[in-house]
Order: structure tokens, then C-alpha cells, then sequence
């Protein structure tokens, strides 16, 4: 197994579950038996310390270090230093970073879901194929370029995963949901349009003025 | 994974002391108590060395009296020892794939000498992890291939000719792919090889001619290779040959695509008449010198070693002193003078030879790179840091010692076999040291100096060694592959969208029409199981044998209790 298995999914549940600190060790790149595995590793762990970022989490509690299996002092160096950052840090929640351990969890939650998604795994699975061999219409793009693809997306899908997991607590209306999550109206109204596009969200009934809208259960 | 799988779900642990490297530094005691309180935890027993005979003989008699369907082992690495266990497994009729490996030994006792109890506290996170994936361990079986008889060789220079007749003595079909109208590569510039002072046209005659009429081998020149599909034992090139294309199956293929010598444009006043690369020199030599040469100077790492190409050509040192003996005995009483940055004069004759060329009065001055040799007219100036001024050096010849360059395509050639070059455009080997002439591609070899500059007596014997790597899965008629790929574990999810064929390094995924529509299909024996697919489908329905989402999950939440 290489560093490419680690699935950022994985990672966020890690510290919904309590994690204080996560260290993924990979080989330098173009000397790893894997090939390409820990290129694919770093992007999505870079996508990841970003949307922790974005979302709460002090993002140097995930790490991605590289070193060779010859190199034993690299490797207690690495370890070392990352263990003494953690301490540093703290436990989860203990004032590095954005929020307090309990609203973490549910942070995490939605973290998960972001990186779990269809929207964002798509788009970092066609990183190297839109650096190097450009997208279908050939359009090659640069790393600074696909970077603030993600910015946008992580953004968005964040607000997008938030929304649904206001909804999982019953139909909710627009104003509703916008007030509860501190988002504009019309943000929350366009991802509520898309979502009903998409075939997640429905419209539930209409309370005096303000339609209510409920969750579609999806099959897997 | 079916949840009521669980009630059954009997593990044995078996706790090594491994004399006292692990005993000496944890408390095994507590580790086996421990052990005892996790669950699905039936049996748990210390061993002095459980890979002593009698260690395995425990686990195989626990297995079979305590009714285990699980094994966890926590002693040292997987690396050493995971095959013995997993066989001792096999042996008493479990599932080799059932068995999971604890590391508290390199990873534990070792690392944590002076702290018993911590080392013996992160010993128990280690077991518990181990123990919570195994309990959701599936049986594996590994994967066989039949592995289609022939080699296609890729260059055929001296390393791919050798390599070619190694295996068609041995009785297996051959192709050799040849880009230029000729077999040969390099060595028909080559003049004579050191240290033997062997003719290399004779080398090559014998060997091409070997080549040509070996009833094993077909030989395709003015051809290349276009595309190639397929994993070991089931490989299938396309061929471009001037008598239209071809296709052809084969089993192995060897990478022996050579290098090319650098031109020196601009360097030092390069001309190719009185100012000429070593690979020149020889051309000339063979010929004959004319006889009213009698001064030669020749600069060492011309174009190498520098910002652009940091490495070292290995050979040119010795291939200059070479030559240099070679003008002494053409033109007897010629001056002959290196200029050099180091003497690259590996092995015992090499090392000879550079000695007697001393004795013989060949002049050796070292340049500094920071002061490099110039040339002024017909004389070449050089800072002598020994003399701490200026050498006016006059010649009639100038041999440049240029590096040996990758070919130019050898990134295509490496993405068309899915193998890797390194940042010089070299083929990197498998493992510097454990697999020099393998790579990390099953059923992929490489020789000569398409893997680095090599002379030609290294080539040959890279292009036996080869030879006899390519013929292991040749000679067995088939292959087994370890089990722990990647899986389509939910054949409904996948959209076949093709995210996880384009990152794969292998090409061991592909897309293909099911009733269901299009999907994915993992090629069991091309898959290495990085795991960078399962990773990536964003429907999840891609995982890893032995490595699930399930299992890491498990692991994870053991860890953090």
C-alpha cells in the first residue's frame, strides 16, 4: 500500500473522532516503488489542510513529509518535529483552533462530507490530467489556475454540505436555513436550486409564505 | 461487510518476545493480559521466537484446538516475516490472508529502549489496532496468469543483442526492435574496448551475426515500437516496421534503448575536424592516425557535471585513458595530455590502466571548473592550481570527453511502458540495489546504458543479467500475484467514468461494456496495489484487499480507543 491509499475522507473522520494530529510519511517523488502514488497523495492532502483550514481545523495538524527508507535521522527529525507542533497545538479544540471541540465534531462532519463528495474527489482526481495532458478540449491548466478551482470549490461545497446537514434536522425554508448558518439568502437559494436540480432536496410544502424544503433520501 | 459475520470472528494472538529484543524493553505480561481483554480475542500465547519451529508449531496447533479463523502475530516486521506466518497459516488450513502482523518490535521496543511504559502503552494501541482489522480480514486467493513465451527486446545495441541470445538460447522466442537499418547501436563507432583492448568491429560482427541468423529470433530494424497494452505474461506490442505494422504478443519486454553521445555545439570551439568528441577519437583511431599528429589534449566532463546534466557519464575517464594508450602505441612519441575534474577509474583494471598510462608518460593536469581550460588558436590554456599559473598547451587533436545522454524519446518509451525515468532521462531501475535490472512494472527489464552510461562490458553483463531476470516468469509459464489489489467492491456504484484508469501507474484498470453499462475492471496481475484508485472514485466503489475502508476505519478508531 502506498501514501496514494489515503483516502482524505478517511483523514477527517480521523478527527471527528478525536484525532490530535495526522503525519503521512511518503517517499521523495519520482523515487517511489508506487510511481505516481504519492503525487496523488499530496494533492489530496493539500486539499484537505486547505478545506480544514476553511472549515476550523488549525490545518498543521495534518502533515505530509517525505523521506527516503534509508534515511532513519530524516524520519525521527520529521516525527519530532511534527510531535512537538502537535503539543504545541494542543488537544483538539483547546484554542489553536477555530472552535471548540464539540462544534469541531460537527465540522468534521461536514469536512467528511466535502471530501467523501462527488464534486470535489472529481475534480482533484483530474488534477494530473488537466496539468499535464489538458481537459477534453485540450486546455492545459496551471497549477495556480487548478489551485483556485479548489479554493472556489471547497468554498462552496462546504456551504453546499452545511445545507444538507441543516435539512437532516427537518424542512427547513430558505430564510430559515440562511439565518441558522449565517449565510446570505440568495447563496442559500441558489445551492437550494441546484440541490432540487440534482434531485437532493425537494420542495416539502409551503408554510404561509416560504416554501419548506426537505431532504430526497439517496440510494447509494 | 455483513455485520453478523462478527459473532464468529475467533483471533489468536501470538505475542513474540523475540529473545529479549522486544521482552528486554516492554512488559509482556501486561501485553499479553492485555491481548486477553480485546475483543474477538479467543486465544492469546507469548512465544520466546514465534518463528522458531516451535513458535510456528503453536499457532498451527491453536489454529486447529482453539478453532482460530484469525492470526495476529505482534513481533517484528512484515517485510522479514509476514510469508512465514502467512504460510504457517496456510499449513493448518487457514487462510493466508486471514493472518495480520504486528510491528512491536523495529517500531516499538527498538525505538523506545529507555521508556518501558510508554513503550509498552503504544505496544498495546499497536495490538489493539491490529487485532480490529483483523477481525474484518477477508480470505484472499492469489492471483494466476499465463505468461505467453516470448520477449520483445527494445534497442538492438550490444545490451539488447546479448540479452536476445541469452534468451533464445534458452530456447524462447525473440524480438528485437531495432530503430536504425542496422543492428549494432554504439559499439559500430566503438574502436577498441578497454581494459582488454578487445576489437570492438569483430565484437559486433560475431554478435550481430548470431543475432541475424538465430532460428529464435526475429529481428525488425528501421522498426519502433508504437504502443504497447497489456501486464506480464500478456503483453501485446504494435510495431512499426517498413514492411507495414505488426502486432505481436509477448510475455516480457526488455528496455535496452541505449544512449547517445552529447555534441559539444559551442564548446570549446567544437568543430568535429581538429577539435572532436572522444566518440570522434575512436572513429579515428580505428582508422589509423595520420601520422603528423603528435600533440593531443583531451578535456574531461565537457557538457557534464554541470547546472544542466549534474551527473557523471561514468565512463569517459576510462574510455580517455584508453585512448590515450591507443595514440602511444599509434603515434609513438605523440604528447598526449587530460585535462580532468576527477578520475573516474572504478575496478581493479581500470585502475591498472590508469597507473601504467602514468608510467607511459601520459600527462594528467586536474582544471578547476571554475576556472575551465580554454582553447586560443591551436593551443588549449588551462590554470594549473599545482603550479599555481597558466599551461599553454599546443595540440594537433582535441578529444572532448562529452557525457553519454538519455535518448531523446526515452519519456515516451517510458510512458508507452508505464515505467518511470528519473530526472536525466535515465530508465530508473525497480531498486538501486534490490532490483537493478527490474521495474516496478511486473514483467519490465532494463540493461545497458538506458539505465545509466555504461561500458560495453557492463552492458553485457547487464543484458545476461536481464536476460535471466526476464526468463524467471518465461521459464515458470505462469504467474502468481499477491492478492492484495484493488477490487470493484460495488460493481452498481461504479459510473464508469475512467477517474481512477488515468491516475493508475500500472494501467491495471480499464473501462469496458458490462449489461449494466460501462465500468471499470481491475487486471488482477498488473495491479500492485498502491491503492491511489480507491482513494480517488468519488462513488467509493473502488477498494483494496486487506486494506478496506472498513479496516483503516477500524484501525483508526482503535487507535483513538
Amino acid at each position: 500500500m502506498c501514501t496514494g491509499r489515503i483516502d482524505p475522507a478517511l483523514a477527517a473522520k480521523a478527527f471527528r473522532k478525536g484525532l490530535d494530529g495526522m503525519l503521512v510519511v511518503g517517499c521523495y517523488f519520482g523515487d517511489c516503488h508506487y510511481i505516481s502514488g504519492n503525487y496523488q497523495a499530496k494533492a489530496k492532502l493539500d486539499m484537505a489542510r486547505k478545506l480544514f483550514a476553511h472549515i476550523g481545523l488549525n490545518p498543521e495538524r495534518l502533515a505530509f513529509r517525505q523521506c527516503s527508507s534509508g534515511e532513519a535521522s530524516v524520519f525521527v527529525k520529521i516525527v519530532g518535529e511534527f510531535t512537538e507542533k502537535i503539543k504545541e497545538l494542543g488537544p483538539l479544540g483547546a484554542g489553536a483552533d477555530r472552535f471548540e471541540a464539540s462544534k469541531l465534531t460537527k465540522k468534521m462532519d461536514i469536512a467528511e462530507a466535502v471530501l467523501a463528495g462527488e464534486k470535489i474527489r472529481w475534480v482533484i482526481g483530474k488534477r494530473t490530467p488537466f496539468l499535464q495532458t489538458g481537459n477534453m478540449y485540450g486546455e492545459i491548466f496551471t497549477e495556480h489556475e487548478f489551485n483556485r478551482a479548489i479554493d472556489m470549490i471547497i468554498v462552496e461545497e462546504t456551504e453546499v454540505q452545511e445545507i444538507l446537514a441543516g435539512l437532516r434536522e427537518g424542512a427547513k425554508s430558505v430564510k430559515d436555513l440562511a439565518a441558522s448558518l449565517s449565510m446570505p439568502v440568495e447563496k442559500v437559494f441558489r445551492h437550494i436550486l441546484a440541490l432540487k436540480r440534482r434531485g437532493f432536496v425537494a420542495l416539502k410544502r409551503i408554510a404561509g409564505r416560504s416554501p419548506l424544503y426537505t431532504l430526497v433520501p439517496q440510494e447509494v | 461487510m455483513p455485520a453478523n459475520k462478527s459473532d464468529d470472528i475467533r483471533i489468536g494472538v501470538f505475542i513474540c518476545h523475540c529473545g529479549s529484543n522486544i521482552a528486554g524493553y516492554l512488559d509482556m505480561e501486561a501485553l499479553g493480559s492485555y491481548a486477553e481483554s480485546l475483543p474477538h480475542v479467543a486465544f492469546v500465547q507469548r512465544n520466546l521466537y514465534t518463528c522458531s519451529e516451535g513458535g510456528i508449531n503453536e499457532i498451527k496447533k491453536a489454529i486447529g484446538e482453539k478453532n482460530l479463523n484469525r492470526v495476529v502475530v505482534a513481533s517484528c516486521t512484515p517485510r522479514t516475516h509476514e510469508p512465514l506466518f502467512r504460510s504457517s497459516c496456510a499449513e493448518a488450513g487457514l487462510n493466508p490472508y486471514l493472518f495480520e502482523m504486528v510491528n512491536i518490535r523495529d517500531q516499538c521496543s527498538w525505538v523506545h529502549m529507555q521508556e518501558r511504559e510508554d513503550g509498552t502503552s503504544k505496544a498495546k494501541d499497536l495490538i489493539r489496532m491490529g487485532v480490529a482489522k483483523a477481525a474484518l480480514l477477508e480470505p484472499q486467493n492469489p492471483i494466476m496468469s499465463e505468461v505467453t513465451p516470448r520477449a520483445m527486446i527494445i534497442g538492438g545495441g550490444i545490451a539488447g543483442m546479448t540479452a536476445a541470445l541469452a534468451l533464445a538460447n534458452r530456447g524462447y522466442e525473440v524480438v528485437v526492435v531495432e530503430r536504425s537499418d542496422r543492428l549494432g547501436g554504439m559499439l559500430l563507432n566503438l574502436n577498441k574496448l578497454g581494459p582488454s583492448m578487445a576489437d570492438a568491429a569483430e565484437l559486433a560482427e560475431k554478435t550481430v551475426k548470431a543475432v541475424s541468423c538465430h532460428p529464435k529470433i526475429t529481428v525488425f530494424t528501421g522498426s519502433s515500437v508504437t504502443g504497447v497494452q497489456g501486464f506480464i505474461g500478456k503483453y501485446s506490442a504494435d510495431i512499426e516496421t517498413p514492411a507495414g505494422a505488426k502486432k505481436i504478443d509477448l510475455g516480457v519486454i526488455i528496455v535496452a534503448t541505449g544512449a547517445r553521445n552529447l555534441v559539444p555545439a559551442g564548446l570549446f570551439q567544437y568543430e568535429g575536424e581538429k577539435i572532436v568528441t572522444q566518440l570522434e577519437l575512436e572513429t579515428r583511431l580505428k582508422k589509423g592516425l595520420a601520422s603528423s599528429l603528435k600533440d593531443f589534449v583531451m578535456i574531461q566532463c565537457v557538457g557534464a557535471r554541470n547546472e544542466e546534466r549534474p551527473y557523471c557519464s561514468r565512463i569517459c575517464c576510462q574510455t580517455a585513458v584508453k585512448n590515450a594508450l591507443l595514440i602511444r602505441e599509434q603515434a609513438p612519441g605523440s604528447k598526449v595530455t587530460i585535462l580532468y575534474r576527477d578520475m573516474q577509474m572504478y575496478g581493479v583494471e581500470n585502475e591498472e590502466m590508469f597507473r601504467d598510462s602514468k608510467a607511459r608518460g601520459i600527462r594528467y593536469v586536474n582544471y578547476d571548473p571554475e576556472k575551465p581550460p580554454r582553447v586560443e588558436g591551436s593551443s588549449v590554456v588551462v590554470y594549473n592550481a599545482l603550479l599555481g599559473r597558466e599551461m599553454k598547451l599546443p595540440f594537433d587533436l582535441l578529444a572532448l570527453s562529452t557525457p553519454l545522454l538519455s535518448q531523446e524519446d526515452s519519456d515516451e518509451t517510458g510512458k508507452l511502458l508505464r515505467v518511470p525515468v528519473d530526472e536525466n532521462g535515465f530508465f530508473l531501475e525497480g531498486h538501486v540495489k534490490l532490483k537493478p535490472l527490474d521495474f516496478a512494472t511486473d514483467g519490465v527489464f532494463l540493461c545497458g546504458s538506458a539505465r545509466f552510461p555504461a561500458n560495453v562490458r557492463e552492458a553485457v553483463a547487464q543484458g545476461l543479467g536481464a536476460a535471466s531476470r526476464a526468463s524467471i516468469p518465461l521459464s515458470k509459464g505462469s504467474v502468481v500475484v499477491e492478492p492484495i489489489i484493488s477490487v470493484l467492491a460495488n460493481e452498481d456504484a461504479c459510473r464508469g467514468c475512467g477517474l481512477c484508469v488515468a491516475l493508475c501507474p500500472y494501467g491495471a484498470l480499464e473501462i469496458h461494456k458490462t449489461e449494466k453499462g460501462r465500468k471499470v475492471r481491475v487486471i488482477d496481475v498488473a495491479c500492485k496495489g498502491c491503492g491511489v484508485c480507491a482513494a480517488t472514485c468519488y462513488q467509493h466503489a473502488l477498494t483494496i484487499n486487506s486494506f478496506t475502508d472498513d479496516q483503516i476505519e477500524a484501525q483508526i478508531g482503535a487507535f483513538l480507543g
